[in-house]
């Protein structure tokens, strides 16, 4: 380059060449637009408000197991259903529109570029689609029982919680590097969202590899990984969190491998 | 610019196939260093496909491509570490402003200093006339505003290979002009790759043209190689009076390899064909003085790129039918 003696060149080098650019730029489009604050609004809404109903719509308030075991559902559920939302355009919407291209024009490695919507995302969604509304449940619960809930078991629930959040974020991401339309991206990834509980049914053997019971219990057994350890109990297998963490690395290892074969 | 500038860009044999369609067949190009390089043909003849390869966002499905010696696909990224890049229909993070743009792209090449990197970021802005519209968010932008964002982000790295990819497109010829004043500027530090179907722009500022069509290079060469054209020099003149006669005089001349008859406003107009511009530019005039006749036109032709781009793509399409 002439010119441009006065400069420090960036020093990343392989793989991680342009990650701090596109990490930068991906945290910015959550921090630094309104994503951040509608997001919060939104979850905050749903999960909270109909946590209030079920804390302050009668005179007595249910048992605190009860209480935490909807809290998880309503934690667990509805916010996958919003990052399936979020990230069925992230990378098929920027091949789309042709930011994709010109991102990779300029010194950034592919594993950066997917890497950066990996970490900024999952980030966005642990802030506001966990920590922010869950903050506020704590508050409410204490208002409503005046017994808190367990924090360290409350904060591995949360962790359980963004677990299954990770799972739908990076399968959809996954999804993304293969199609080139949003449709199959968010098709496939609501539907295995909503049928996990049918193919579990069917098949029982996909409990341990589905994240359904990482959150949602099965019918009236209590036996979900995140109530569980919210109430203190043990009846949960510990290997589905392992399981599920996997599964969730290998959906970003085969989208990093589909994204590298890509042409733009 | 001579024989002993080096390459900047090397192809050979750079061939791409989607599904059953060839759009690029076995191209081989050489690009000099500090040259402005038009890289001209009709649509679909391949251009932005083979600037797509050099940047190593598609593969190439056969032969092989080097930018500043590197191979395009192994050291894709060090490649586009010294490059600018415009695409043809720039598409820029609708929620970033142009400021926040440019830092972006700067932020993939410099670290710092950051007083330098904003120094540099206004200068661009300025330099597309941006300075104004500069915390805007770009979904704001018209399609001419992106583009002229489009060759700032470009040069932002002071890059040694600018690759533009329509540069003047979508801009007014105001916008035009200052694109083809600010590549001609470019000139003393950087290679300029450039790919249009606006033959005027190439025929100003370009010193080597390439033509392809349907994928293959049908014509390359410096500039005044191809505004010469392959007819050779060529005479008009345009006359009356007892052209017979003037005629026969100059078909007698062993440097007069023929005469093309047309018509010009009630007037004969020839194309005398000369294979001695010496010669002709000598004793042609003065032959015709001494005939009856009343000369009122003479002249050297001069080609248009758009004549030599025309013969070029015609003649291809007719050798192919």
């Amino acid at each position: 380059m002439s010119g441009n003696s006065a400069f420090l060149l960036v020093s990343e080098r392989g793989w991680r060449r342009g990650l701090g650019s596109m990490l930068k730029s991906e945290l910015s489009r959550w921090w630094k637009t309104r994503m951040w604050w509608v997001q919060c609004l939104i979850w905050v809404g749903i999960i909270d408000f109909l946590l209030s109903a079920v804390l302050f719509s009668t005179p007595d308030t249910p048992p605190s197991e009860e209480v935490a075991v909807l809290f998880l559902i309503f934690a667990g559920l509805f916010p996958s259903v919003g990052v399936v939302i979020i990230m069925q355009g992230v990378v098929v919407g920027e091949k789309k529109s042709g930011t994709a291209a010109w991102a990779l024009s300029k010194p950034i490695t592919r594993p950066a570029f997917l890497l950066s919507k990996v970490i900024a995302n999952s980030l966005g969604v642990l802030a506001t689609m966990v920590i922010v509304p869950s903050i506020v449940a704590y508050i409410l619960t204490v208002i409503a029982t005046d017994t808190p809930w367990n924090l360290p078991r409350f904060l591995a629930a949360l962790g359980v919680v963004f677990l299954s959040h990770f799972f739908f974020l990076s399968l959809t991401l996954m999804l993304g590097t293969f199609f080139s339309g949003r449709g199959p991206v968010i098709g496939i990834a609501l539907a295995l969202l909503f049928l996990q509980q049918n193919l579990i049914g069917w098949f029982p053997i996909l409990g341990t590899v589905l994240p359904w019971k990482l959150v949602l219990p099965l019918g009236e057994q209590l036996d979900a990984v995140a109530p569980c350890l919210l109430t203190g109990s043990h009846n949960y297998s510990p290997l589905l969190i392992v399981v599920i963490a996997l599964e969730s690395l290998l959906f970003i290892l085969v989208g990093l491998l589909r994204f590298s074969r890509e042409e733009f | 610019m001579n024989l002993s500038t080096p390459f900047v860009i090397e192809t050979h044999a750079l061939s791409k196939t989607y599904k059953n369609i060839q759009a690029l067949r076995s191209l081989d190009l050489k690009v000099r260093q500090n040259s402005i390089f038009g890289f001209l043909g009709p649509n679909g003849a391949g251009k932005t496909t083979t600037i797509k390869l050099m940047l190593g966002l598609i593969r190439s499905s056969a032969g092989s491509a080097t930018v500043f010696g590197m191979d395009t696909v192994k050291q894709s990224v060090e490649i586009r570490a010294r490059v600018g890049y415009l695409p043809q229909e720039p598409h820029f993070y609708e929620y970033m402003t142009a400021r926040q743009t440019l830092r972006f792209v700067a932020s993939c090449f410099f670290k710092g200093p950051k007083k330098a990197i904003e120094e540099r970021i206004d200068e661009m802005l300025e330099m597309v006339d941006l300075t104004s519209k500069a915390d805007r968010p770009i979904k704001t932008f018209s399609g001419g505003e992106r583009q002229r964002l489009g060759i700032a982000q470009a040069q932002v790295n002071y890059p040694d290979l600018l690759i533009l990819d329509e540069p003047a497109a979508s801009l007014d010829p105001l916008g035009r002009r200052d694109v083809l004043e600010v590549m001609s500027r470019l000139r003393k530090y950087t290679t300029i790759f450039y790919s249009t179907h606006i033959l005027d722009d190439v025929q100003k500022v370009s010193d080597t043209v390439v033509i392809l069509d349907k994928g293959a290079l049908v014509a390359q060469g410096p500039i005044e190689e191809l505004l010469a054209g392959s007819e050779g020099v060529v005479y008009i003149i345009h006359l009356r009076g007892e052209v017979e006669t003037a005629r026969k005089q100059v078909l007698a001349q062993p440097w007069v390899s023929g005469i093309i008859d047309g018509q010009h406003n009630g007037e004969i107009a020839w194309q005398v064909s000369v294979s001695d511009t010496l010669s002709a530019e000598n004793q042609l005039l003065k032959l015709l003085v001494n005939c009856p006749v009343v000369v009122t036109e003479f002249r050297r032709k001069q080609y248009e790129l758009e004549d030599v781009f025309m013969q070029v793509i015609e003649g291809d399409q007719n050798v192919r039918k």
